[in-house]
């Protein structure tokens, strides 16, 4: 197959840094260019000579290389639009970060421009390429467990904010500046943003969709972030199944500016878990785990250290032949508008104190 | 010395009686201490080590403005008796009473809650009753602060860990041995007599919560009814 030759635009992602192996190593991709959304960034790229040049301006990059086929869209969620109407115009096939837009508008512009260009729009959802989260789908699948009753998922890591400034910007992040509630001084745009897995998560495993979500946020962590960090979600699917959602930021960090050895003051920088309760059984897993544990540097502390991180490289597989055999990706725009949906009755939820129904 | 093995709670009970002379004598009936003077309503696991020492990490002060707790408990049996029991904890650990529920259940056997406290920390309860009769219980009280996240699973871990671990021949069995004067009862039941002893001694320390208890159940399926949030109305 001949690779495809890839971009990545803005690199302010929190995922970012994921992609340089995948983007070196995958032989059927060529990594051509970045585009930098400011000076730091572009600084920090260069310092690792990746050996790949780095531009200030996307136009510039895509002018400078016309044979650009696919980008990956690493940028804060309020760019998001502007870089997919960009790429469309220029038929470039778009690898997008997991929240293409919170803005019902937005999002429907995007699944406009996108498939009138016929450019493929593949969403990094990578949990769905977790060889346990396949394991897990296996066995459900297979009925041991039985119809499922309950799903209970975490979803919650340390906060990205001092690394990643624009997850504690709500216009950056949600898209908007919307208070929580009529009389709170905070806003959308926190650690729920950060978090879409698991109500991807269990739309994939049981087949079902939203009945109805509740959410409810607790007393921040960090006073004085403007978005949320602490949240929990409760409702039932369509099936009957109940769930119960932890996407907080509830992992406290060490205010990096940069990611790194020592980020965690707790232990375990982030968790993905899942239970499941069938009418046959009782499933639980960790979608990441079990690791290896150290108290050396930087700080001396115990600490989790990860084992693999592997789910990158199925997802990029996927994105390779979607783009080469012109096929829809699995996580594409419409299947992700109603996980996108929910997350916004969270919020409308955390707003009224009451629980939000969705119509069949 | 000589260890006493105990298989049966009325009989360590009893054991505990005799060794520190109270009289009054008495049986362990589920979650009941009976005695001629009367039933009394124990909540045994606020004898348990663990809960104990979450506890005292509260009262200590070793964590700092609690924001949320997150409960679990997957097991088998009544589910009612579930909630009842993480709805407890809830308020014990919390130090609060519970102002609202939000609560989805799945028949009789699951149910996923967000409590309000009044105090405002937040607590998620997951409860259902779906696994096998013969399974151990499996449960977590995460206490998470802005100083602090308390525990009472190890980090990283999935599933309550044992003292002891022994593989020989077919068999594979483990061991968690909590309470030496109690040699041989699990660490539940260990609690449950603790309890009870305690109904005995100091029958006035022991709180009289059933009905309020039942009336927070109560509210939970009150809550999957209405499809809203139970406002509690509390007294004083």
């Amino acid at each position: 197959m001949k690779p495809i030759k890839i971009a990545m635009l803005s690199m302010t992602h929190g995922h970012t840094r994921k992609y340089f192996q995948t983007l070196k190593e995958n032989p059927n991709l060529k990594w051509i260019a970045v585009s930098a959304d400011n000076e730091e960034v572009r600084e920090r790229f260069e310092r690792d000579n990746h050996q790949v040049p780095c531009y200030m301006s996307e136009s510039e990059m895509f002018d400078t290389h016309p044979e650009i086929e696919a980008v990956i869209i690493a940028s804060a969620n309020s760019e998001h639009l502007r870089q997919v109407e960009e790429c469309a115009k220029r038929k470039i096939d778009i690898l997008s970060m997991k929240i293409p837009s919170f803005d019902p508008a937005q999002y429907q512009k995007m699944i406009e421009v996108t498939e009138k260009a016929d450019v493929v729009f593949h969403i990094e959802l990578e949990l769905h390429y977790n060889s346990v989260v396949q394991r897990l789908k296996k066995i459900v699948k297979s009925g041991t467990i039985g119809k499922i009753l309950s799903f209970q998922a975490t979803n919650i890591t340390l906060s990205p904010v001092w690394a990643f400034p624009w997850q504690g910007i709500p216009e950056q992040s949600y898209g908007s500046r919307v208070k929580l509630k009529e009389n709170s001084s905070r806003f959308r745009g926190g650690a729920l943003c950060d978090h879409p897995h698991v109500f991807d998560m269990i739309r994939w495993i049981t087949g079902s969709d939203f009945d109805y979500v509740y959410a409810a946020t607790a007393t921040n962590l960090r006073p004085e972030l403007e978005v949320e960090d602490m949240l929990l979600v409760n409702g039932k699917m369509k099936d009957g199944t109940v769930f119960l959602f932890d996407p907080s930021w509830s992992r406290m960090e060490e205010r990096l500016k940069e990611p790194g050895p020592g980020w965690e003051v707790f232990p375990k920088r982030m968790e993905v878990n899942i239970s499941i309760c069938g009418e046959k059984g009782v499933l639980v897993c960790d979608c990441f785990g079990p690791n290896v544990y150290h108290n050396g540097a930087p700080n001396d502390r115990y600490t989790v250290q990860y084992t693999y991180f592997d789910e990158w490289i199925g997802m990029m597989d996927e994105f390779v032949d979607c783009v080469r055999n012109r096929k829809k990706p699995q996580i594409n725009l419409r299947w992700h508008e109603q996980t996108i949906k929910v997350m916004n009755a969270c919020y409308d939820s955390i707003s009224t104190g009451k629980p939000v129904f969705f119509e069949i | 010395m000589n260890t006493i093995y105990f298989d049966d709670r009325t009989k360590a009970l009893h054991h505990l009686c005799e060794k520190y002379q109270v009289t009054g004598g008495g049986r362990v009936d589920g979650c009941c201490f009976k005695s001629p003077a009367g039933t009394v309503h124990l909540l045994p696991w606020r004898f348990e080590r663990r809960i104990i020492e979450l506890k005292k990490i509260i009262d200590s002060n070793t964590l700092e403005d609690i924001s949320t707790m997150r409960f679990c408990r997957m097991g088998s049996g009544n589910l009612d008796d579930q909630i009842y029991r993480e709805i407890d904890i809830c308020e014990w650990l919390g130090k609060s009473k519970v102002k609202s529920i939000f609560a989805a259940y799945n028949g009789n056997r699951a149910v996923n809650m967000i409590i309000k406290l009044e105090n405002d920390v937040s607590c998620s309860i997951e409860c259902a009753v779906t696994m096998p009769a013969h399974a151990d219980a499996v449960d977590h009280h995460e206490i998470i602060a802005r100083r602090g996240v308390a525990f009472d699973r190890a980090v990283d871990t999935q599933i309550p860990q044992s003292s002891i671990y022994l593989y020989s021949g077919k068999t594979e069995k483990k061991y968690t041995d909590v309470d030496s004067e109690l040699f041989g009862l699990s660490a539940e039941d260990a609690a449950l007599v603790r309890a009870a002893f305690q109904a005995l001694v100091e029958p006035a320390a022991v709180p009289d919560r059933h009905e309020y208890l039942l009336m927070l159940v109560t509210c939970a399926r009150s809550s999957e009814k209405n499809k809203t949030p139970h406002l509690i109305a509390q007294e004083g």
